[in-house]
């Protein structure tokens, strides 16, 4: 039970997106994609949801062709939109709404590929609560602050694979494409404390950041993109070496030095936090 | 332990429930379809979710509109300019159901004169207003209504094209069809406008609004010219029969023509209510809405036929009626949310009813003028929809 990309390539015109990118999400992965602006970061994640054409490469989903064509079987891809749906959730970088929906009846809709939103209300009451926007329930969803209003989509987010939480997770994805850049520090953390309880379940995160401190503090592995290219691709340590980050980013050596320093600090926090999850394991 | 469901009244924090196995205090008990039912929807889970409850009983609004417009029905078939008994209208009613001849002049009225033209007005409302949603719904703007981006106007001159041309040009296509070739030609024309449209106004499943609603004005332009280039060469009985498409009238169908006009809204406004979730998805984005599992391409090009089969067969058979599609989607919006699902039964009912007070009124108002009822909706929906642009502008500024 994987999601697995393999030897992905993508280009308009005769401008490469992205080339020979491999990436494999096992159960309870969280991994970090960064990049400077324009690296591909989020052509990366339309290609695992299927939504970009590739010019070469396959995605599997759980074993299934979800994009490209399989080299051996040269099969279509197998298009079963609501299947993919049910295990893999996606959180765009904004979302704008034309009418005004309520909070949460926008939640609700997550559960729209189940067709279970009447029956699946205490989910929704407890994403709503873990995004902290449970007191803006009745408020219309385009009056929110963008901070809410990401609060709110990632809520929405999360009950279409609240599954994963409730069983062993297995086989279920969750894709985000930068969903904390408008929400504030305090939100920032506590979010991705609740999207890591997911990975604890099982659940498969892939998170594009700009917020390399963020990504130590929260991460397994990074992949590290530049101009359409793996740049490198392991544990999240590889944020804390200042060369790696000169050449993912074009930094001068002083600043790229000191995002290091930094971020070994918020990997500090890191293992503290895994040596915590160990320790539940333990007890449990 | 087993528990009556309907011996139930358990706090809504004593139970979890875990896949297949729900706990109620401490107590294992086996997940059954009643008790999930009991379980989520409860009152209680309503007034959890939402502090004002849902945004209206919807079954009851409907309910009401339809009670509204039956009502209405029965007094639209005893106003007219022949005076008439409210045991005449039973007696035509009862004649109706049970497929009797027609007798006396006030069955007569009742009967040719007046339920067609009901029938007439409550479809051709409903199938606008509804179309009105639909397109609102997926160009994602509650601007684009049919008779804006110029979907009303290519299906009439689809319609004044063939009225026109039967003689010479298209004068396989009427024999083909029959009843069926006004209908069906506006549809087509309002289906070419509709694809034209939206090619031009959307780019990466985002629709430019100033973009859409200036290729509409561009197409009403053109269509309007080419409508009169057509004027220009009708002969005198053709002239009369076009004249009503320019006000819209409902006072011109026969019974076939409304047969064939049933159809063809009915067939795309149950359609249309079937896919209310897609709508729902839609209003985040056609991004989103591919990601909570909807193909969207495929639901998309349905809805937009849907839309345009609907307004090419009500431009048929009653001419331009403009601000139904408009307006009544708009003020359902203000009053019970954009939930799809609530939203387009409503609007089918809302409108019908609009239509049909309208065209009441148009053959009311100077017996025994009949006015064309395209008329009376401008001078009813023109007010009502600057009076929601004020209020928006407030309300967004």
């Amino acid at each position: 039970m994987t999601l697995h990309a393999n030897d992905l390539h993508v280009s308009v015109g005769d401008k490469a997106l992205l080339t020979d990118v491999s990436l494999t999400i096992n159960p309870g992965d969280r991994v970090a994609v960064l990049g400077a602006n324009g690296a591909g970061k989020s052509t990366l994640l339309s290609c695992l949801t299927g939504e970009s054409r590739l010019d070469q490469g396959a995605v599997w989903l759980n074993q299934r062709l979800i994009n490209g064509l399989d080299p051996q079987a040269s099969s279509k891809a197998d298009n079963d939109p609501r299947a993919r749906a049910r295990c893999m959730a996606v959180m765009p970088q904004n979302v704008t709404l034309a009418f005004p929906l309520r909070v949460h009846e926008v939640v609700a809709m997550g559960r729209s590929p189940h067709q279970d939103e009447a029956m699946t209300r205490h989910w929704q009451r407890d994403a709503m609560r873990l995004m902290d926007v449970w007191h803006l329930r009745d408020r219309e969803y385009p009056r929110l602050s963008g901070g809410e209003q990401q609060r709110t989509q990632l809520a929405r987010v999360l009950v279409q694979i609240w599954e994963g939480r409730e069983t062993s997770g297995e086989g279920h994805y969750l894709l985000l494409d930068e969903c904390f850049s408008a929400a504030d520090p305090a939100h920032q953390h506590t979010i991705m404390d609740s999207v890591g309880e997911f990975a604890t379940a099982g659940v498969g995160v892939v998170a594009v950041m700009h917020d390399m401190a963020l990504a130590a503090a929260w991460a397994d592995r990074v992949v590290l993109l530049k101009n359409g290219e793996v740049v490198a691709s392991g544990p999240v340590e590889l944020l804390t070496m200042t060369q790696v980050l000169q050449n993912v980013y074009d930094l001068p050596y002083l600043i790229a030095h000191h995002y290091a320093k930094n971020n070994r600090h918020w990997l500090s926090r890191n293992s503290l936090a895994a040596q915590e999850r160990a320790r539940q394991v333990v007890s449990v | 332990m087993t528990i009556k469901a309907d011996a139930m009244t358990v706090k809504a924090d004593a139970v979890t429930i875990k896949g297949e196995a729900v706990t109620v205090n401490d107590t294992n008990i086996k997940l059954t379809e009643p008790l999930i039912k009991r379980l989520t929807h409860g009152q209680a889970w309503w007034s959890a979710l939402s502090r004002q409850g849902p945004r209206s009983g919807g079954l009851v609004a409907c309910l009401l509109v339809l009670c509204l417009c039956l009502l209405t029905a029965l007094w639209s078939l005893m106003t007219g300019p022949m005076e008439l008994q409210s045991n005449d209208l039973w007696r035509a009613l009862g004649n109706v159901l049970t497929g009797q001849p027609v007798a006396g002049s006030a069955d007569w009225v009742i009967r040719e004169l007046r339920l067609p033209r009901v029938v007439l007005a409550m479809v051709v409302g409903a199938g606008l207003a509804v179309a009105g949603c639909v397109t609102q719904g997926v160009f994602r703007n509650p601007l684009a209504d049919p008779g804006l981006i110029g979907v009303s106007s290519g299906a009439a001159l689809a319609a004044v094209a063939v009225i026109v041309l039967s003689a010479t040009w298209l004068e396989g296509w009427k024999g083909l069809t029959g009843p069926w070739a006004l209908p069906l030609a506006a549809f087509c024309g309002g289906l070419v406008v509709t694809l034209v449209i939206y090619r031009l106004g959307t780019r990466d499943g985002q629709t430019q609004v100033a973009l859409l609603l200036l290729a509409g004005i561009a197409i009403n332009v053109l269509a309007g010219a080419a409508t009169g280039i057509l004027t220009y060469v009708a002969d005198d009985q053709q002239l009369r029969d076009m004249t009503f498409w320019s006000m819209g009238s409902l006072a011109n169908g026969r019974s076939t023509e409304i047969t064939a006009a049933t159809c063809l809204i009915a067939i795309p406004l149950l359609v249309s209510i079937s896919r209310a979730r897609v709508l729902n998805a839609m209003l985040m984005g056609e991004q989103v809405a591919r990601h909570l599992g909807y193909s969207i391409q495929r639901d998309k090009r349905l809805l937009l036929a849907c839309a345009a089969l609907m307004v090419g067969a009500g431009v048929a058979i009653s001419g331009m009626i403009g601000f139904i599609g408009l307006v009544v989607p708009h003020l359902l919006r203000l009053l019970i949310g954009p939930d799809h699902r609530l939203l387009l039964p409503l609007s089918a009912l809302s409108g019908a009813w609009l239509l049909l007070i309208a065209d009441t009124l148009a053959r009311t108002l100077m017996p025994p003028a009949d006015l064309p009822v395209g008329l009376v909706m401008a001078v009813i929906g023109g007010p009502v929809f600057l009076i929601l642009l004020i209020q928006q502008s407030r309300r967004w500024l």
